[in-house]
């Protein structure tokens, strides 16, 4: 195998260039002839039944050339009523505020929303089923209009279950409400005993609130018939081959009928995986016989385009004076939304006693349905829930036995060969190690600063440790060898995160030839073999993977042409940036430009060359990363600042530093945002009543402090030269080391997120320790 | 003469601005906004679209020098202004050192907010050639990033203003 000249090398993106010239096309920038704009009427109300719907006045507009409602969607449709791909147009009933009632299509954007003015539904309204207090009831209202509350997942459906096969001591599945949706139990060691041992015991209840992706970029999607039975669509989605399966699912339509393109997207963070509204534009550009665009407003994503759950950890854990950690407890209640998602609560409940050695345990969680917008993932999708609970917990337990709370950890950090939960055996993971790095750090190693520094603010520091075990899809790939000596690198997978920039640098590697002799290209579903979902990190580890094999067959099969050719073994031949040569004589050689030639030439003695990738699922290779924050607050006014954040990420090998880094800081910064700021409101009807980037607070560049990162390689897994997970696991530990921060500063800790300036001012007030400077 | 084809004449404006240093004649709806003129008229889509109503600034282009949100202005109050969009930052081929700098550092991620984020930099450094970390924090506030953390962002500025104020 050829020397690493490019994995580990900090490659600026490939697409850059594309980029910061303004010249990358986006879902919204596609502009086909005759195009119409698609729009969708959005339920008033969080939870109604639809008596009736006069499309008659939108119809009689000029400029308008469809209007669909539920009762245009085919016959031949896959429809559960417990899914949320299939709701992507009310049915009988509707069920959360945003829902697609009826769409139109018209000329102009201007047309098409005076014909949604013009549509008159009438609605019966239903109590709308908003707390987990409601939720739990047993007399309380269906969310799900049909006659199974399973959880159920289409094809269209490919996330990562974490759940073990068979969770032990699972409990009856059916909850005392209909809205209690998913259930799971895990128990080990005899808890009873385990606290008894115990010197002391936390008890707390952690809730974090219903927060958005953010992506700048809205949901977009363009669809155009161009044959009767065939559809082409444009879409900015993480998974194309998802996209183009729920598409056939929710109209009925046979896969080969419909290529989409995944076009640039503008963020996702695991909101966009799917793309749960190209069924509306597909249904409105097939009535209207002409190419329908559908672009989503910020209003629109905030109401009703999945956000992240709601949830409520109860945990109570003990520990002995010595240190060790003893038993842990938890009651676990994660707010869906209106449809269940299949992963999130498993996720959390499975993975919450993860991080850290515990006797005993009982850990039950349960996903509930309400009136309000269907969630789905967001970036280590439960994990930031359940490390705030957990870590602020740990650190908790620290404080109160007076132990650092770094050593506290390393104590009793999970380590290769333990139990998991699922009842499978910890994998070799950098926990011990990303502790350990930032234990060195002089950020950690100078004295915590004073409580009470003489400019009358407080100041703190907190400590978090996090993990994501991630995703690992089988993945598909082709090389093939063009023209000029080019290889070109064929799949079908999203660029989410500077994932081709990696690909390219392994697929250079694996030839032993430079990045630049590369290229990605991105296929639509007609041409690419199948690539997973770019989500749950699992790009370059799996298709890394496929890329790698498909780089290294193509290399095998242009060492056996020369080999041929100049008649001497494969093993004297060696491949360079120049071609395929004999080592003994290395000025003997053919160039790519020739063997390509030789392949594709009139009476070509061999085919064309092409390698082929095609890689089985993984192992797990969990992603581990810790954080150090450090606060000041203002007691005055509550509010807080993050004066220094440092994160230390175990990524088993670094196939792009510089993109790993960016990874990194974007993460922790929709972490820390995630502790401070952010926080989707509804009222009791089920009325978001911040549905603006105004309102709806993301930082800007003056909120947040520069990001330290120290990336640590820590061999395990069998991804592509060692890689593991890198996008999702600095999302996790940041929100509790912000929290424990804060903690430490104020002297009370604040179990309710956001921690927003006037909680941070309520707890001193109750704690009795207000501004003595004033 | 400014082409009117498809334009009701009552309900129609002579629009008469520079784009990108190149002057433009051309017949608009009044309501147009600045954002769906640049967009959809003129097809520079380099331009984005993140909420329409100024709070993200992935529409920030320039106007006279001034960053401000295309999707709140109307392009007829452009009339007789210069406008500077991403398509613009381009000189002879060459790379502005603000983008060189954006690839070079990895200030950008998706590429979604990239546009607003470069020439609100551009702005900044017109007026502070060499500014600190908070002058670019300042400077890049009304623009929404939700991949880098702004980190390289700031990096990259920090960057161009090096090339910049040396050149």
């Amino acid at each position: 195998m050829a020397d690493k000249k490019n994995v580990g090398q900090p490659f600026p993106r490939v697409d850059a260039l594309e980029k910061i010239r303004g010249l990358a096309i986006f879902a919204a920038d596609i502009k086909l002839p005759g195009m119409l704009v698609g729009k969708f009427l959005p339920s008033p109300h969080a939870h109604a039944e639809i008596i009736a719907i006069d499309t008659s006045k939108a119809e009689a507009l000029p400029g308008v050339w469809a209007v669909i409602t539920a009762g245009d969607i085919p016959a031949e449709a896959i429809y559960n009523p417990s899914s949320r791909f299939h709701a992507f147009l009310a049915r009988r009933f509707t069920v959360f505020v945003g829902q697609a009632i009826a769409a139109v299509a018209a000329d102009d954007l201007a047309t098409a929303e005076a014909a949604i003015e013009l549509v008159q539904v009438s609605y019966r309204q239903i109590p709308v089923v908003n707390s987990f207090e409601d939720a739990l009831r047993a007399d309380a209202e269906a969310v799900i209009h049909g006659q199974s509350t399973e959880t159920t997942r289409g094809s269209a459906h490919a996330q990562v279950i974490f759940t073990a096969e068979e969770p032990a001591g699972s409990e009856d599945r059916d909850g005392p409400s209909p809205n209690v949706v998913d259930e799971n139990v895990f128990s080990y060691g005899d808890l009873e005993s385990a606290f008894a041992e115990s010197d002391i015991i936390v008890e707390y209840n952690y809730t974090v609130p219903t927060v958005h992706q953010g992506y700048i970029e809205p949901h977009a999607v363009t669809a155009h018939w161009d044959r009767p039975d065939h559809v082409i669509v444009w879409e900015c989605v993480q998974g194309a081959f998802d996209a183009r399966n729920l598409i056939a699912e929710t109209l009925g339509m046979a896969h080969g009928k419909i290529t989409l393109n995944s076009t640039e997207i503008g963020g996702g963070f695991g909101g966009k995986g799917e793309g749960i509204f190209a069924p509306l534009a597909v249904l409105l550009a097939k009535k209207a016989g002409r190419p329908v665009q559908l672009v989503l407003t910020r209003q629109e994503e905030l109401l009703g385009a999945n956000p992240a759950p709601r949830s409520l950890i109860w945990l109570k854990a003990g520990a002995r004076q010595d240190g060790s950690l003893t038993a842990l407890e938890a009651e676990i209640l994660v707010d869906a939304g209106a449809f269940p998602t299949g992963w999130i609560m498993s996720n959390i409940t499975a993975t919450l006693r993860d991080n850290y050695r515990f006797q005993a345990w009982h850990l039950r969680g349960r996903e509930v349905l309400t009136n309000k917008a269907s969630v789905t993932s967001y970036r280590a999708p439960g994990s930031p829930n359940l490390s705030f609970a957990i870590e602020s917990h740990i650190d908790e337990l620290a404080r109160r036995l007076r132990i650092d709370p770094l050593t506290f950890r390393q104590l009793n950090v999970i380590r290769e060969g333990d139990l998991l939960t699922n009842k499978e055996l910890q994998s070799p993971i950098g926990a011990e190690e990303v502790l350990a790095v930032l234990a060195e750090q002089p950020e950690w190693k100078k004295a915590a600063g004073e409580r009470w520094a003489t400019d009358g603010l407080l100041h703190g520091r907190g400590l978090a440790l996090g993990s994501w075990a991630g995703g690992t899809g089988p993945a598909g790939a082709l090389a093939i060898l063009d023209a000029g000596g080019q290889i070109r690198m064929v799949i079908g997978t999203v660029d989410l995160s500077g994932s081709f920039t990696s690909l390219a640098q392994i697929a250079a590697d694996a030839i032993g030839i430079g990045i630049d002799q590369v290229v990605i290209n991105k296929a639509n579903t007609d041409f690419a073999p199948f690539a997973p979902m770019s989500a749950g990190s699992q790009t370059i580890y799996a298709m890394g993977a496929a890329v790698k094999e498909a780089a290294l067959d193509l290399r095998a099969r242009m060492v056996r042409y020369v080999a041929h050719d100049f008649k001497v073994a494969e093993n004297e031949l060696g491949v360079d940036e120049r071609g395929v040569y004999l080592i003994a004589q290395p000025d003997k050689r053919h160039a790519f430009e020739t063997l390509y030639q030789l392949g594709s030439q009139w009476f070509a003695e061999y085919g064309p060359l092409i390698g082929q990738g095609s890689a089985a699922q993984r192992q797990r290779a969990p992603g581990y990363a810790a954080c150090i924050a450090e606060v000041t607050v203002n007691p005055r006014t509550g509010k807080s600042t993050v004066d220094q954040l440092m994160i230390a990420q175990d990524v088993g090998k670094a196939i792009n530093p510089l993109a790993i880094e960016g990874q990194m800081q974007g993460g922790v910064t929709q972490s820390i945002s995630m502790a401070l700021w952010e926080e989707l409101l509804y009222d009791e009807q089920g009325q978001v009543r911040n549905p603006s980037l105004l309102d709806y607070r993301m930082p800007t560049a003056v909120d947040v402090p520069m990001i330290k990162t120290i990336i640590v390689e820590v061999p395990g897994g069998d991804g592509p030269y060692g890689a593991k997970l890198v996008g999702e696991p600095p999302m996790v530990p940041a929100v509790a080391a912000v929290a424990n921060a804060i903690t430490a500063a104020i002297g009370v800790r604040i179990n309710d997120l956001p921690i927003t300036p006037e909680r941070i001012w309520r707890a001193l007030q109750s704690a009795g320790k207000e501004d003595t400077t004033r | 003469m400014p082409n009117t084809k498809g334009i009701n004449k009552v309900n129609s404006y002579n629009l008469n601005l520079t784009v990108n240093n190149k002057a433009v004649l051309v017949a608009i709806e009044p309501h147009l906004t600045l954002l769906e003129f640049l967009r959809d008229r003129l097809r520079l889509t380099g331009t984005k679209e993140g909420c329409s109503t100024g709070h993200c600034g992935a529409c920030s282009v320039l106007v006279d020098g001034e960053p401000i949100s295309s999707c709140l202005m109307l392009a007829a109050e452009a009339d007789g202004r210069n406008i500077l969009t991403v398509e613009g930052l381009v000189k002879n081929g060459e790379l502005h050192p603000i983008q060189a700098a954006f690839v070079s550092e990895g200030g950008l991620q998706c590429g979604f907010c990239t546009s607003g984020m470069m020439l609100a930099a551009y702005a900044l450094l017109e007026k502070t050639p060499r500014p600190t970390e908070a002058e670019i924090r300042e400077g890049l506030a009304g623009n929404l990033c939700r991949c880098t953390g702004y980190h390289k962002i700031v990096e990259a500025v920090q960057q161009a203003a090096k090339v910049v104020s040396h050149g």
